[in-house]
C-alpha cells in the first residue's frame, strides 16, 4: 500500500515548474538573476580544474605511465597503464610511456595530489570547472581528451565550456610545493619546456611577500587581480 | 623473538650460545651465527644489499657496515662477514655506524640513474628504502655519470639495465652457486664493472627469474612483467605453485583482476625461495585467449555450440547413465585439480557412479599402490647433510626443477652423494658420486647386482668403480632416499619396480620420494582419482559413509582405459584436465581410441586438441582462480588461493561435481569448500588432525602420512627384452620448455620450445658416420619409419637413442607403445 504514498509526491510535484536553470556561464548579479552578459565567474589563479596531460616542446608526451598519480589519489579515480614505448615512433622520452590513462571525473576532488606525485610535470590542472556531462563514459576522461593538443592547448569537449584565454596558463604554476618535495622550500621552481609556450620562467616563489613582486614573465595574465595562493 | 631480547634477563646459563652485546642489549647468538642473522633474529634489522640468507655472504656492498668491539677498541666491520664471538660488542646505532651508512649510500647513489619512475622495482627498491631510511639525503656529486645502452635483453626473459646495477653480486652468485648455470659474471674493472653475459651465450638458465626477485635494484627485470604494474596497485595472496610436484610456495599478485606476477616465498620445507622460471611465469597461460569461457556441446550436425550449465550437465550425466555399465566408462586426469575437487570428482565418480576405470596418470607414472604405499622421505630427508641419495629417474632439472635446486645444494654444500641410475646423465654432472646410466630394461638386473655386491666386473658397460662405489654407498649406514619417477617413457614401470625391490633389498631402511611431476598427482592418488583405491589408500573393500555404491573390482589405468576403448569394451571417457590425444605416451593408442569413443566429456580450462573432439566441454576454473589444497611429492599440504576471477563461467571443478551429482538425482553431502574438507577429514585417513584453516597458513604446512592398511609387495622380476645387437633402445623423457599447455598458452614462454632431435652416444654417432645435425631413419619395431635429424648425445650409454617427449618438429609419441617392456630402433643415415 506504503507506493501510493510515493505517486503521491509525484504528483504534489508535478505541476511545481521546473527549478533547474539554464546554464549560461554561471555569473550571476546581486538579484541572483542570470545576468545577460553571459561571463563565467572569476576564479582563483590556482583553482584546479579540469586535468590536462602537457607534451614536450617537440610535442612528445611528458607522461611515463608511472602510475604515482594512480597511486597517491585518494578518491582512487586514476587508471594508468604504462607499456614499453615503440622503438620506432616513441610516444614519451626514455623507455616508458603512459598507453592507458584515465581520469574519472564522478570521483576526481580536484585535490591536485595526482599533480603534486608526477615526476615529469605531465599531469596538471586546468582552471576549467565548467564540465558537465549526462553519461558516465563522458565523465570518464581518456588519455585522447586529457593529452593536449598539437599546439599544446588542451582540447575543447562538447560539454566544456572554454572561453578565450581559459586555455592558457594550463600548467606548470600551479603545483603548490617544490619538486624537491620538501613543504619548507623557499626558492624557485623551474618546469621543463612545453608545447606551445616554451620554457617558462620559474614559479611564482612561495613566501606570501615573494608572491606580490615576483613577476611571471612569458605572457601577460589580465586576470591576476584574481589570482592568489591557497 | 625470545626473552633475551630483554636487557634485563639475561640468557640462562643452561641455553648454549655465544653471548654479546647489541646496542647496550646483552644477547646470545647461535655458535657460529653471521651477525647480521643474529641481530635479525633479536629485531635489529642492518641494511643490507648483498646478503641473502640462502647464499654464501660475499661483504661486496658495504651497507651493512656496523661498529663491532672484539677487545681491540671499536671499529666498522661487515656485520654480514662477520660471526659472532663471545662479548663481541656491537652498536648499529652509532655515529660511525650511521656515517658509514651515509657514506656507503652516497657512493651508490653517484652512479645510480634515480629513475624510479619507470623503473619495475620502483616502490619496493631495497635501495629506495634505505636510501630513504640510512641515506644522507643529499647527494654532492653534480657531475655526469655513467651511462649504458638502457635495458639490454640477457636472456628471452630478463632483461638488465647496468646503470641501475649497484654490483652486489647476487645474481652472478645465484647463477653459479644456486642454479649452477654460471652464464653471467662480471665484466670490466673500476668504474666500468658491469654484469654481463659471455660473448654468444645468453643467460639462458631454467632460474633465471629468481635473479629479478633477489637483484637489491631495478638491474634485472623480467620481460613477462614489465611494466605491467607497480607494487602500489598489486594484491597478493599466499599460495602454491601448482606447475609441477614440488609445491613450491609463491605469491599470486594481480592487478585489474589480471594475474601480472608470481614471487618465489621462502619455504624450509619445499622451496627456498626459489622458484623455476615456469612455475614463475607460466600464470601467463590464464589469461590466454584459448582459455574456455563456456560449457560446449556438440550438436546435431557435429558443432560445438555454446550452452548453458543447466544443459551442460544434463547430457554430460545422461552420457554417463546411459553408458549402464560402470565399466564402460572411463575417466583420465585430475592432476590438474586441487584435492576438494579430486576428493569431490572421486566421490561422484566412483562412490555414486560405480566407476573404477579412472587414472590421473596418463601412462608416464608408476602404480599407485607403489607411489602411496613406499615409506616416504621428505625433501628435507632426503637432503640431509651426509646422506645418499639414488636417483631412479629423469634429470630433475628438466622435471621438477626447484626440487633440482634443493638437491644440488645438498649435493654441492652439504656432503651428500648421489647415485645416478638415470637413462641419461643428468644436470648433476660431475658432482655425482657414482654414475650408472644403464640402457633401458636394464635397471632392474643393475640394482640387484648392486644388492647382491657383484660390482667385480662391469654391467652393461658401467665401470666396475661405479658399481663398487654405489654399492659401498648403499651399505655405509648413511641414509639411503630413493627419487623414484618414470625415468623414460619408452621403459615399462615394472623395470622401475623391480630395481625399487632390489634397492630395498639392498638396505630395507631405504625411504622414497616420489618423483612423479604432474602437478597435484600425488593429492589425486590419495583421494583414490586411480584404479582400486578409495581416497586414503583404502581398499575398495572398505565401507566409507556415503559411497555406498563404491566399485567392487579393480578397474582399468589409462593404457586399459584406451585399449578398451579401442577394442569397443568402453565408449564414454571422461577427461579431468587430461589431454591424451597429446599427452599420453602412446599417441597412436589414444588416436585410436578418440576414432571409437562414443561420448567425450572434458571438464578443462584451455581448447586442447582432446578437449576439441569432445561431446560436451564444461569449463573449470584453474590455478589463481579458485580456493583449494594441494599435495607435494612428499604428502605435504599447502593452500591454493584464489587471486582473480575465472574468465566466463569457468567454475571451481568441485562445484562442477556437484552439479552433476544433484542433476543425476544424487547429493555429494557438500556445498561449501569448508563441507569438502570436512568430509574429508572424516572420510580419509591422515587427515583427521589437519587443521585446514591454521595449518595450512603455516610456513610448511602439514605432511599427511597415513598408515596404510597393506604393505607393498614389490616384485623383483620384470620382464627382460632379450638384447638386440643391431638395434637402440629408446630414452623418452621431458624437458622444461614442451608442448605442454601451459608452456604453449603462455606467450613469453611458447618461443622456448626447441626442437626435438634424436640423440645418440658419441659411439654409436661415429660408428654410423653422422656430422651433427644430419638427418636419420629411425625405424621402430613395429616398423614404422620416421626421418630425424641426430646429433651426438655424451649423456647417453652407448646403444641408446634418446629423443624427448612433446617437443616441436619430432611427434616422440609417435614412437612409444605402450605396454612394451622397452622399445627398439634401427637407426640409419638418410
Ligand atoms: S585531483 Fe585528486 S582526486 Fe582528482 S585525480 Fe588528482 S589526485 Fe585524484
Ligand atoms: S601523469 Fe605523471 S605521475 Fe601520472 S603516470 Fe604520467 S608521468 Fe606518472
Ligand atoms: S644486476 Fe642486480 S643482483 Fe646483479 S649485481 Fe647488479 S644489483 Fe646485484
Ligand atoms: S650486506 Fe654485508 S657487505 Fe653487502
Amino acid at each position: 500500500m506504503g507506493y501510493f504514498e510515493g505517486f503521491a509526491v509525484t504528483l504534489k510535484k508535478w505541476g511545481e515548474g521546473v527549478t533547474t536553470k539554464e546554464y549560461r556561464g554561471g555569473r550571476t548579479d546581486r538579484k541572483g538573476h542570470i545576468s545577460d552578459k553571459d561571463q563565467k565567474s572569476p576564479k582563483p589563479e590556482r583553482l584546479h580544474g579540469r586535468h590536462v596531460l602537457n607534451r614536450y616542446e617537440d610535442g612528445m608526451e611528458k607522461c611515463i605511465g608511472c602510475e604515482l598519480c594512480a597511486g597517491v589519489c585518494p578518491a582512487r579515480c586514476i587508471y594508468v597503464r604504462g607499456k614499453d614505448n615503440p622503438a620506432d615512433e616513441p610516444k614519451s622520452p626514455g623507455e616508458r610511456y603512459g598507453f592507458v590513462y584515465e581520469i574519472n571525473y564522478l570521483r576526481c576532488i580536484h585535490c591536485d595530489l595526482c599533480v603534486e606525485a608526477c615526476p615529469t610535470e605531465a599531469i596538471t590542472e586546468t582552471k576549467l570547472f565548467e564540465f558537465s556531462f549526462t553519461n558516465r563514459s563522458d565523465a570518464i576522461y581518456t588519455k585522447d581528451e586529457l593529452l593536449v593538443g598539437d599546439d599544446g592547448r588542451p582540447q575543447n569537449l562538447p560539454w566544456e565550456d572554454w572561453r578565450e584565454g581559459d586555455d592558457r596558463d594550463t600548467s606548470g604554476w600551479m603545483r603548490a610545493t617544490s619538486p624537491s618535495g620538501r613543504a619548507s622550500y623557499l626558492g624557485t621552481p623551474s618546469w621543463s619546456g612545453e608545447l606551445g609556450y616554451g620554457v617558462r620562467s620559474g614559479d611564482l616563489a612561495q613566501t606570501a611577500k615573494d608572491a606580490s613582486s615576483t613577476e611571471r614573465s612569458s605572457h601577460d595574465d589580465d586576470d591576476d587581480e584574481h589570482g592568489g595562493h591557497h | 623473538m625470545t626473552a633475551t631480547e630483554n636487557p634485563e634477563s639475561p640468557a640462562p646459563e643452561a641455553e648454549p650460545g655465544v653471548p654479546f652485546t647489541l646496542n647496550g642489549s646483552e644477547l646470545t647468538a647461535k655458535a657460529g651465527e653471521l651477525l647480521i642473522d643474529a641481530a635479525q633474529r633479536h629485531g635489529v634489522h642492518i641494511p643490507h644489499f648483498c646478503y641473502h640468507p640462502r647464499m654464501t655472504p660475499v661483504g661486496m656492498c658495504r651497507m651493512c657496515l656496523v661498529e663491532v668491539d672484539t677487545g681491540r677498541g671499536p671499529a666498522l666491520q661487515p656485520s654480514c662477514m662477520l660471526s659472532v664471538t663471545p662479548n663481541m660488542k656491537v652498536n648499529t646505532e652509532s655515529e660511525p655506524t650511521t656515517r658509514a651508512q651515509d657514506g656507503v649510500l652516497e657512493l651508490l647513489l653517484i652512479n645510480h640513474p634515480l629513475d624510479c619512475p619507470v623503473c619495475d622495482k620502483g616502490g619496493e627498491c631495497p635501495l629506495q628504502d634505505n636510501a630513504y631510511a640510512f641515506g644522507p639525503g643529499e647527494s654532492r656529486f653534480v657531475e655526469e655519470k655513467r651511462h649504458y645502452e638502457k635495458p639490454i635483453p640477457i636472456s628471452d626473459l630478463v632483461l638488465l639495465d647496468r646503470e641501475r646495477c649497484i654490483l652486489c653480486d647476487r645474481c652472478t652468485r645465484f647463477a653459479s652457486e644456486v642454479a649452477g648455470d654460471p652464464l653471467i659474471h662480471f665484466i670490466d674493472r673500476g668504474a666500468q664493472t658491469q654484469v654481463n653475459t659471455f660473448p654468444e651465450h645468453e643467460f639462458s638458465s631454467y632460474f633465471s627469474g629468481n635473479t629479478v626477485q633477489i637483484c637489491p635494484v631495478g638491474a634485472l627485470t623480467a620481460q613477462p612483467y614489465r611494466f605491467a604494474a607497480r607494487p602500489w596497485d598489486l594484491a597478493e595472496v599466499e599460495s602454491t605453485s601448482m606447475v609441477d610436484s614440488t609445491g613450491a610456495r609463491v605469491a599470486v599478485q594481480s592487478s585489474q583482476d589480471r594475474l601480472v606476477r608470481i614471487q618465489g616465498v621462502d619455504s624450509d620445507a619445499t622451496n627456498w625461495g626459489w622458484l623455476s622460471d615456469k612455475e614463475r611465469f607460466a600464470y601467463e597461460a590464464t589469461d590466454s585467449t584459448e582459455r574456455l569461457t563456456q560449457p560446449l556441446m556438440r550438436n546435431d550436425a557435429g558443432e560445438l555450440v555454446s550452452t548453458r550449465w543447466n544443459g551442460a550437465i544434463k547430457r554430460a550425466v545422461a552420457a554417463l547413465t546411459d553408458a549402464a555399465d560402470p565399466r564402460r566408462i572411463g575417466v583420465l586426469g585430475g592432476a590438474r585439480l586441487t584435492l576438494e575437487s579430486q576428493y569431490a570428482w572421486a566421490k561422484l565418480l566412483k562412490g555414486l557412479g560405480a566407476v573404477d576405470n579412472i587414472d590421473a596418470q596418463l601412462g608416464d607414472g608408476l602404480p599407485a599402490d607403489i607411489v602411496l604405499g613406499l615409506p616416504r622421505a621428505t625433501i628435507a630427508e632426503a637432503c640431509e647433510p651426509g646422506g645418499v641419495v639414488v636417483l631412479l629417474g629423469a634429470d630433475p632439472k628438466e622435471e621438477l626443477p626447484t626440487l633440482y635446486l634443493r638437491l644440488r645444494h645438498a649435493v654441492q654444500f652439504d656432503g651428500v652423494a648421489l647415485i645416478e641410475m638415470s637413462p641419461r646423465a643428468t644436470s648433476f654432472g660431475d658432482s655425482v658420486a657414482a654414475r650408472l646410466n644403464p640402457l633401458p630394461g636394464a635397471v632392474g638386473h643393475l640394482a640387484a647386482a648392486l644388492a647382491e655386491g657383484m660390482v667385480g666386473t662391469s654391467i652393461g658397460g658401467i665401470a666396475p668403480a661405479q658399481l663398487s662405489t654405489a654399492h659401498r654407498l648403499l651399505g655405509s649406514g648413511r641414509p639411503v632416499t630413493v627419487i623414484v619417477g618414470r625415468g623414460n617413457l619408452a621403459e615399462s614401470p615394472e623395470i622401475v619396480v623391480s630395481a625399487l625391490a632390489a634397492l630395498r633389498r639392498a638396505n630395507p631402511d631405504v625411504r622414497f620420494l616420489s618423483a612423479l611431476r604432474r602437478g597435484n598427482v600425488h593429492g589425486a592418488l590419495e583421494m583414490g582419482l586411480t584404479p582400486g583405491f578409495l581416497p586414503g589408500g583404502q581398499g575398495l573393500d572398505v565401507e566409507l559413509p556415503g559411497w555406498e555404491m563404491a566399485p567392487q573390482s579393480r578397474g582399468l589405468d589409462a593404457t586399459g582405459i584406451l585399449k578398451s576403448a579401442v577394442n569397443g569394451t568402453l565408449d564414454t571417457l571422461v577427461l579431468l584436465g587430461a589431454d591424451p590425444l597429446e599427452d599420453f605416451a602412446d599417441g597412436t593408442l589414444a588416436a585410436a581410441a578418440f576414432e571409437r569413443l562414443g561420448t567425450v566429456i572434458s571438464v578443462d580450462t584451455f581448447m586442447t586438441a582432446s578437449t576439441s573432439a569432445a561431446d560436451v566441454i564444461l569449463p573449470a576454473a584453474m590455478f589463481g582462480e579458485a580456493d583449494g589444497t594441494f599435495m607435494n611429492l612428499e604428502g605435504r599440504l599447502s593452500p591454493v588461493r584464489a587471486k582473480v576471477t575465472a574468465p566466463g563461467q569457468g567454475r571451481p571443478d568441485w562445484m562442477i561435481a556437484t552439479d552433476m551429482a544433484a542433476a543425476a538425482g544424487g547429493d555429494l553431502g557438500f556445498t561449501t569448500l569448508h563441507d569438502v574438507r570436512a568430509e574429508i577429514a572424516a572420510r580419509v585417513p591422515g587427515f583427521a588432525d589437519i587443521d585446514w584453516a591454521s595449518d595450512l597458513g603455516a610456513e610448511d604446512g602439514p605432511l599427511v602420512r597415513p598408515l596404510r592398511t597393506w604393505t607393498v609387495s614389490l616384485s623383483e622380476t620384470a620382464p627382460i627384452p632379450p638384447a638386440d645387437d643391431y638395434g637402440l633402445r629408446l630414452v623418452v623423457d621431458r624437458k622444461l620448455w614442451d608442448n605442454g599447455t601451459m608452456v604453449t598458452e603462455s606467450g613469453s614462454l611458447r618461443p622456448l620450445i626447441g626442437d626435438a632431435v634424436l640423440g645418440l652416444s658419441p659411439a654409436d654417432f661415429s660408428r654410423l658416420g653422422l656430422s651433427s645435425g644430419d638427418d636419420v631413419d629411425v625405424t621402430i619395431a613395429g616398423g614404422e619409419t620416421h626421418t630425424v635429424a641426430a646429433v651426438s648425445d655424451n649423456r647417453l650409454p652407448v646403444g641408446a637413442a634418446h629423443i624427448p617427449f612433446a617437443l616441436n618438429s619430432v611427434r616422440a609419441q609417435s614412437f612409444l607403445s605402450a605396454g612394451e617392456p622397452v622399445i627398439e630402433l634401427r637407426v640409419r643415415p638418410s
